[in-house]
């Protein structure tokens, strides 16, 4: 330790920051290969979060408190045609407010310009109660989607559907579909979103061409949450249909695409590597760090110091390498997370992902000092003697 | 015979290195005794044995046979961790080269003895190491980081660090090499106040004959033995 005079306070600093903070060409390599580890972690997860929450949107930014369908729907892609007539199943129960059918399928958007692109259709009711209408959609927008053949999709999404905006028209399945306002915020990893009324989705997507009867969720709003539970469970009672609460649908959608796709195994990898990285790197620069001050550690043995001073040290030091990188990392993780969403990717960075990531560092930053600790049985007052 | 108090004794003293026809015989029967408030200095040649005789007398080195007696305690006889206890409580060293933390300044590498040393306050290792560092001079530099410090500051703050808890005996391998004789003799004489002063027991092994007039007692050391009788000077 070593007392600073600050006014007429008496600070005292830690010998393990005093050596960081006095040898700082030594240190700077741990600390930025921290901070790396922190922000390409946090960032790729912040990456992943963002594009499965696009994935889950359409449920999201639903009215609908429950989600019923057929049978073990894994996510919201996966779901199969139920009969209509399902809807009194779920109207017939106590509590429950309003039902609706909702319509989703892929289809193939022909653009204008020539070529195709997939496109995922999503039918839903437009009124101000409707159930399955996206919360985004304005009045004029739920207005003007009632004319057959309106649609609704993302601004950011324009070139891939060969389009300019609102006004510009395609087809879908040979069916024409023209462009009747734009939204933002729903750009896709999978085919671009094209949100439209139930009348216009049973007009292009072939699979309720072929089954009018049919509907692929239906929707409902409880009463209040112990209608929600009890509607639900009913449901479940019956084989040939699964039901969620809406943020159930939505973790299930996201979870589903995390583990069933590469995406969330590719970047397990990708974050694994980050902390070996920043683990060989810290410790191997902690282990230069005390190699160097051999002889020096080597007269405090001498002089009866237990080698637990010295290893306290080291951890210290790991502790401080670690504190540091993440406090260069976090401002970088919010210049390149705004940068990223400005260029129209979607990255979240919620409070609970800063804070895993950067217990998860500080946690790699640690196991590094341990990782160094070795070299202290290297410290041996007899090699003093020549 | 001597009226001082023995303080620290060697009994027969063997220590070898390698093994098979490799095997060097470094140290052979070596016995002596030194006391408290005297300054001992071994002499003799390079490679005669004189680091291996105080590595062993100061507790860093078993011996093959023979026995080291410290205040009445043998001291290969302690485990590992009673040594380093034992060391803690009564030894000082001074090694060859300074072995300061480059960047640290010359009194934080005193507050760090002894405040990992334990057992003491604040309060009282600042002002123990304010006590000696004005003692050696070196009040005014003691801000210095060590790569500030000329030469024979930084074997001054060596010095401050072996004494700081104000040892029973104070080991010194070769405490002058670095140095001039200007600041060799200064290094030497701090050293005798420390034995004059405080009655510790200082063990000094050098080359330099210049350094004879400052000891009590001078034992010569040739092929891992003991030459003649110790000469004791008035």
């Amino acid at each position: 330790m070593h007392n600073m005079e600050m006014g007429s306070i008496r600070v005292r600093v830690p010998y393990s920051l005093l050596l960081i903070g006095r040898e700082r060409g030594r240190y700077l390599p741990a600390i930025l290969a921290v901070a790396f580890c922190a922000q390409l972690n946090i960032l790729q997860w912040g990456v992943l979060l963002g594009t499965l929450s696009v994935l889950s949107m359409p449920i999201d930014r639903s009215g609908a408190e429950v989600w019923v369908a057929s049978r073990n729907a894994l996510s919201l892609e996966l779901g199969h045609p139920i009969p209509n007539e399902w809807e009194a199943r779920v109207a017939s129960q106590p509590g429950v407010e309003r039902t609706e059918t909702y319509l989703f399928g892929f289809g193939y958007w022909h653009k204008p310009t020539g070529g195709s692109e997939v496109c995922i259709v999503v039918g839903s009711h437009l009124g101000a109660q409707a159930l399955g209408a996206l919360v985004d959609l304005t009045p004029d927008m739920r207005a003007r989607l009632t004319e057959p053949g309106a649609v609704v999709v993302d601004a950011a999404e324009l070139d891939r559907l060969g389009i300019h905006g609102v006004g510009d028209a395609a087809e879908v399945f040979g069916h024409r579909v023209f462009v009747v306002g734009l939204l933002h915020g729903f750009k896709s990893v999978g085919g671009p979103y094209v949100f439209c009324s139930q009348r216009t989705a049973r007009m292009i997507l072939p699979l309720f061409q072929e089954k009018p009867h049919d509907t692929m969720y239906l929707l409902a709003r409880c009463r209040n949450a112990t209608a929600v539970h009890e509607l639900i469970e009913r449901m479940r009672q019956y084989p040939d249909l699964s039901a969620f609460t809406r943020e159930e649908f939505s973790r299930r959608t996201r979870w589903y695409w995390l583990t069933q796709t590469n995406a969330g195994i590719g970047m397990g990898c990708t974050a694994a590597l980050a902390l070996l990285v920043g683990l060989v790197v810290t410790s191997q620069t902690l282990y230069a760090a005390t190699a160097a001050s051999l002889r020096e550690y080597a007269v405090l043995r001498a002089l009866g110091i237990a080698r637990w001073r010295m290893g306290a040290m080291v951890l210290a030091q790991s502790f401080w390498v670690g504190l540091f990188g993440v406090a260069v990392a976090m401002p970088v993780i919010f210049m390149l997370g705004s940068a990223a969403n400005f260029a129209g990717a979607r990255v979240l960075l919620p409070a609970w992902l800063f804070i895993g990531g950067n217990v998860l560092t500080m946690a790699m930053a640690l196991a590094s000092g341990l990782a160094a600790l070795r070299s202290l049985r290297l410290v041996e007052p007899i090699t003093l003697l020549r | 015979m001597s009226s001082a108090k023995t303080t620290l004794q060697a009994r027969h003293l063997v220590r070898s290195f390698g093994a098979g026809e490799t095997k060097t015989t470094v140290l052979q029967e070596v016995s002596l005794d030194l006391y408290e408030g005297e300054v001992a200095l071994l002499m003799g040649p390079s490679g005669s044995g004189k680091s291996t005789l105080l590595a062993v007398m100061s507790g860093l080195l078993r011996p093959d046979s023979g026995e080291v007696i410290a205040l009445g305690q043998q001291i290969w006889q302690m485990s590992e961790n009673e040594q380093r206890r034992f060391r803690l409580r009564h030894c000082g060293f001074i090694f060859q080269g300074f072995n300061l933390f480059p960047s640290l300044t010359a009194r934080e590498q005193l507050e760090m003895v002894l405040r990992w040393s334990g057992g003491i306050s604040s309060r009282e290792a600042e002002r123990r190491v304010e006590e000696i560092l004005l003692r050696l001079g070196l009040e005014h530099r003691s801000d210095l980081t060590a790569d500030q410090l000329s030469g024979g500051e930084k074997q001054r703050v060596a010095i401050a660090r072996a004494l700081l808890k104000e040892p029973t005996f104070c080991f010194a391998d070769e405490p002058t090499s670095s140095l001039d004789w200007h600041n060799g003799e200064q290094v030497v004489q701090l050293l005798r106040t420390a034995a004059r002063e405080r009655g510790a027991t200082i063990f000094i092994v050098a080359h330099d004959a210049r350094i004879i007039p400052y000891a009590d007692r001078v034992y010569y050391l040739e092929d891992g033995r003991l030459c003649g009788k110790a000469i004791s000077q008035p």
